[in-house]
């Protein structure tokens, strides 16, 4: 297969992934029984104690209509959904920030959530592949098996009870960082930088130690089952230094799975961003999105959701370009 | 030459220890294809392991020593405890899988130079080894290629092309092509023999095939239940083999012209639990007598050059009643 097919195919079926997403978002909402301006009108209705006229109600819905993209039938509405959102990333203005246009809040929102989500995300992965290599090469020394048992201890640890317990830890019992974390906001300033990194250090080292224990436990595993390779005795008996063979022969040989499982929890780190800056009042995607969903929002929840299809997506055709880079059977086929 | 002194490897397991290698003492000379065969768990392996000096738990060098017959940087005599540092350079190693000994995600090129400290200068290593593979008859695109493009054969031929790149003075291949078909397989054993020649050094060879020990080597070994039983000349084992056992090994080879249906050994080796009292083929010898059973015979130098381990060497096997399997 060629390089050109190869990369056009990926990105192919990454168009038609993301296409089937927005769809799915378009058409899932549209099928509940509850109509979110009947809802809005209602609500207006009972604070004017039920004084507004049946014109003022249809010119109302007919402008609400319009601003929402709820106008016409299913597949008028449809087009024009794809046409505000595909060509101008619109997903018309916030009901809780009117007029506010959500593409804004969104915007303001997701260089937060992609800094700490995707540095932790690494970061962990990183660090546990680490461990996990040293513990799966020399797994049959004593001290590597401390080193796994790092990763028993951390892997089971419901993630909501970590973060918990990291707060109570270390903005209570020890008061290192803040109880209630302030990101301040506007122009960035150097004082600015360390006030959000030091912040953030918290949540952070909570993310990261999450998918730690996980990657320690699946590296350890593929570096044992590696180890026991043909490849790698015959690099024994060649010679080879422990560096030579524990990075050039297991480590990139049992990279390739976990390279595989970064790319899936990239594309997940807006599950986490929800608990996390909950949990952390981060002022990322995540927080948006709770407070959409308590408050009925639901333009900034269409954007939210879209923007995590993409995020999702996107990793996913990442991940499948890089890996013919790492794994040379895939590339000459 | 390289010695063998009683040459003891056992494995320690939780029903306590067993000699794999049981007592092997030999002298192998310079400049020779030296041929191991016997049946699986006769201790070839373990033998070229402990050659090797690749001793790893659970086995380990019970007694016995090992003389390569060379010397080091310093200009001391290798000995098993000082093996291991000449790896690749001295003594190389021939696996039995190429298929899965090399690197699926690196390049061949690469794992040419990955040995550590033969020579700080890789770029003038590199040109070597393109010099080096041409003469094997190997493409140099090959050292830019990954393993899993290349066919059998030619990862065999990349094994040996590393193996000998250093002309060490001892090689050890381990049934180097017994997962190559017939044709590749005599290419393969052109090469190493050809390679052997050029080089003088010394190749041990172990192989189920006693139609390859035949061809290639100039001494062989016979191994049984951790015993070396026959040891001499290819030529005079093969036209006229001592011990028993060597004898149905070689008359278990088809030979043109001849349709009699073969006949294998029947039985099995002893355990090597327990007591091994006497002779350890006594069970499946059609010679074995009270002696046999009673007393260990030692390998003894029966012809010049031409050792075997039994009581009634040279003597001729009764003809045999019903074939045992047809």
């Amino acid at each position: 297969m060629g390089v050109v097919q190869y990369i056009a195919k990926r990105v192919g079926l990454y168009f038609a992934v993301l296409f089937i997403g927005l769809t799915i978002t378009f058409f899932l909402p549209r099928f509940m029984p509850a109509n979110p301006i009947d809802g809005y009108i209602g609500e207006l209705q009972s604070r004017a104690s039920g004084s507004l006229t049946s014109e003022a109600i249809a010119e109302l819905r007919d402008n609400l209509e319009q601003l929402y993209g709820l106008k016409g039938d299913l597949f008028t509405q449809y087009v024009s959904f794809l046409n505000r959102v595909v060509l101008h990333f619109d997903f018309g203005p916030s009901f809780a920030f009117y007029p506010e246009p959500v593409s804004n809040i969104i915007l303001n929102a997701l260089p937060w959530t992609l800094t700490l989500l995707l540095t932790t995300t690494v970061l962990g992965w990183a660090l546990g592949n680490m461990v996990g290599l040293v513990a799966g090469y020399f797994h049959t020394r004593k001290l590597a098996t401390l080193l796994e048992i790092v990763g028993i201890m951390i892997y089971p640890i419901p993630y909501y009870i970590l973060a918990v317990s990291l707060i109570i830890l270390f903005a209570y019992i020890i008061p290192i960082f803040p109880l209630s974390p302030t990101f301040p906001v506007g122009d960035i300033s150097l004082s600015k930088i360390w006030l959000i990194v030091y912040n953030s250090l918290l949540p952070a080292m909570a993310l990261i130690l999450a998918g730690f224990g996980w990657n320690i436990l699946s590296m350890k595993a593929l570096a044992v089952a590696t180890t026991e390779e043909a490849y790698v005795t015959y690099a024994r008996l060649k010679g080879t230094s422990h560096w030579t063979r524990m990075v050039r022969y297991v480590f990139r040989n049992a990279m390739l799975p976990q390279v595989t499982a970064l790319a899936l929890s990239i594309g997940t780190v807006f599950n986490g961003a929800l608990l996390t800056e909950i949990l952390f009042s981060f002022p990322g995607v995540g927080l948006i999105m709770r407070t959409a969903a308590s408050g009925g929002d639901y333009n900034v929840l269409y954007g939210a959701i879209t923007v995590s299809i993409v995020a999702v997506a996107t990793a996913g055709l990442v991940i499948d370009l890089i890996y013919p880079l790492l794994d040379p059977r895939i590339r000459h086929k | 030459m390289i010695r063998l002194n009683n040459l003891v490897a056992a494995y320690r397991t939780g029903r306590g220890s067993i000699n794999a290698v049981d007592g092997v003492d030999i002298e192998i000379p310079d400049r020779c294809i030296l041929g191991v065969a016997g049946e699986s768990g006769c201790g070839k392996s373990t033998l070229m392991k402990v050659l090797y000096g690749d001793v790893l738990s659970p086995m380990s060098l019970a007694s016995g020593s090992i003389e390569y017959g060379f010397n080091d940087d310093q200009n001391k005599p290798v000995t098993s405890d000082t093996i291991q540092k000449q790896w690749f350079k001295r003594i190389s190693y021939v696996p039995q899988s190429s298929m899965s000994s090399l690197n699926p995600v690196v390049k061949i090129g690469k794992q040419f130079v990955d040995f550590p400290g033969h020579e700080p200068n890789k770029r003038k290593v590199m040109e070597q080894v393109k010099t080096y593979i041409g003469k094997l008859g190997l493409p140099v695109e090959i050292l830019d290629s990954y393993p899993h493009q290349l066919s059998g054969g030619m990862r065999q031929r990349v094994m040996i092309a590393l193996a000998t790149f250093f002309q060490p003075e001892l090689i050890l291949a381990d049934e180097p092509t017994t997962a190559l078909d017939v044709v590749v397989q005599k290419e393969i054993l052109l090469l190493l023999m050809e390679l052997q020649e050029q080089m003088g050094n010394t190749i041990i060879l172990v192989s189920h095939d006693m139609g390859v020990h035949y061809q290639i080597t100039h001494r062989m070994l016979i191994m049984y239940a951790a015993k070396a039983v026959e040891y001499g000349e290819s030529d005079s084992v093969f036209a006229a083999p001592l011990h028993p056992y060597t004898r149905m090994l070689i008359s278990s080879l088809p030979t043109i012209g001849d349709e009699s249906a073969r006949n294998g050994i029947p039985g099995s080796p002893p355990s090597l639990w327990g007591e091994l009292g006497g002779c350890r083929f006594a069970a499946r010898c059609p010679l074995a007598t009270d002696k046999c059973r009673a007393e260990e015979p030692p390998l003894v130098e029966h012809k010049p050059g031409h050792f075997a381990a039994c009581h009634h060497a040279g003597s001729e096997i009764p003809a045999a009643g019903e074939p045992i399997w047809q």
